[in-house]
């Protein structure tokens, strides 16, 4: 080969390679971080029994025959208050047609829970989850972060971040084979 | 000054060539291309003895291979923190329950699996195996090829340059050489 030609094949391995890196920085860019997909959606959830906030203790698997929602919040977390309304109000209006609304604290301090939930005016049934078991077997990276369980027991959707009551309702009335609430 | 013989032309021609600063030839090398790739392959091969020599590592302790688990996973609450180096509750209940995995007579690998389960690939600090990520294995192993396929290339030049025949100069002119001539027997006089 000749010099000029090894030239040409040098500069052309260069941008490639340029070309390559730069791509791949400008996908990392375009990715939403929040996104990350669940290996969850779609199995089985996994079972927990936790002790009951105001009650007596859940046990999900106890649970089944009904569309769950499983939302992980903490009395310290500021978006877990954004999406309040939206859950106070997916249980006000899909409670009688077999959708339960759960809410799996974590990280927190008793006293600190039940005044939040005092606050938000909660009356869903809410847990305790002291040891992070569950949020682990969840893939919990951060609250708030909420699970659609099907009746089946298995897990159709997961929500990082708040809520979104129109997202949530539009699951729930495929679940439940509802029209519009 | 003693007077000594006039030299023989192809001595004088040296003694000129040095005289005037010019190259004198190929100097002998230490080593050839050759040696230096035998050499360095003979140090890495005493390298891998060394450590073979060392024997393998003693078995680890639990609380070690704990540690050596929580060391490969991502701490999920973190930025870029191993569970084993983040003092995040959640790492902490990751490395609680790495513990309690070995207690009960598990794996490392069935207790990365119960961890990969719930949090996809993303939670092992090692690039993934499958997708992209497969990236990270292939690339190191293509430099490897490249450079070894490269050095090949220049060794081969390196040998084809060291064998050529060094090339015949043009043969003087008559004038020239008579001139040279006559200049050589003056500066042989003169000395």
């Amino acid at each position: 080969m000749s010099r000029t030609g090894r030239r040409a094949a040098l500069l052309s391995v260069v941008v490639v390679a340029v070309l390559g890196i730069v791509a791949l920085l400008a996908s990392g860019l375009a990715h939403d971080p929040k996104a990350i997909a669940s290996p969850l959606v779609g199995r089985a959830a996994p079972d927990f029994r936790l002790e009951g906030i105001h009650g007596s203790p859940v046990q999900l698997s106890h649970l089944k025959g009904q569309v769950v929602v499983v939302n992980f919040w903490a009395s310290w977390c500021a978006e877990c208050r954004t999406e309040q309304q939206a859950l106070n109000q997916t249980w006000s209006d899909f409670r009688d047609s077999g959708v339960v609304v759960l809410g799996v604290n974590f990280q927190d301090q008793r006293a600190d829970a039940e005044a939040y939930l005092a606050s938000s005016a909660v009356t869903y049934p809410n847990v305790e989850d002291t040891e992070s078991r569950t949020a682990l077997a969840y893939g919990l990276r951060g609250v708030p972060e909420t699970f659609v369980v099907d009746r089946d027991g298995h897990i159709v959707d997961r929500v990082i971040g708040p809520v979104d009551a129109g997202r949530l309702g539009a699951t729930l009335n495929t679940l439940t084979h509802r029209g519009t609430p | 000054m003693t007077s000594s013989p006039a030299p023989a032309r192809p001595e004088r021609r040296a003694r000129q060539g040095t005289r005037s600063g010019a190259h004198p030839g190929p100097r002998p090398r230490l080593l050839g291309p050759g040696a230096l790739v035998a050499l360095a392959i003979v140090v890495a091969l005493l390298s891998l003895a060394a450590v073979a020599v060392r024997g393998a590592n003693k078995p680890l302790s639990r609380a070690e291979q704990a540690q050596q688990i929580a060391a490969e996973l991502r701490c999920p609450v973190c930025q870029d923190l191993s569970a084993a180096d983040s003092p995040a509750p959640l790492a902490r209940q990751m490395r609680q329950q790495i513990s309690e995995g070995l207690a009960a007579g598990d794996s490392p690998a069935a207790i990365e699996d119960r961890f990969v389960a719930a949090y996809g690939e993303t939670v092992l600090l090692r690039p993934p195996s499958s997708g992209p990520g497969r990236l990270a294995y292939a690339v190191p192993l293509l430099a490897l090829v490249g450079a070894v396929a490269a050095g090949a290339a220049t060794l081969r030049v390196w040998r084809r340059r060291s064998t050529q025949p060094v090339p015949e100069r043009a043969p003087l002119a008559a004038g020239d050489r008579s001139r040279v001539e006559a200049a050589l027997d003056r500066w042989s006089e003169e000395e």
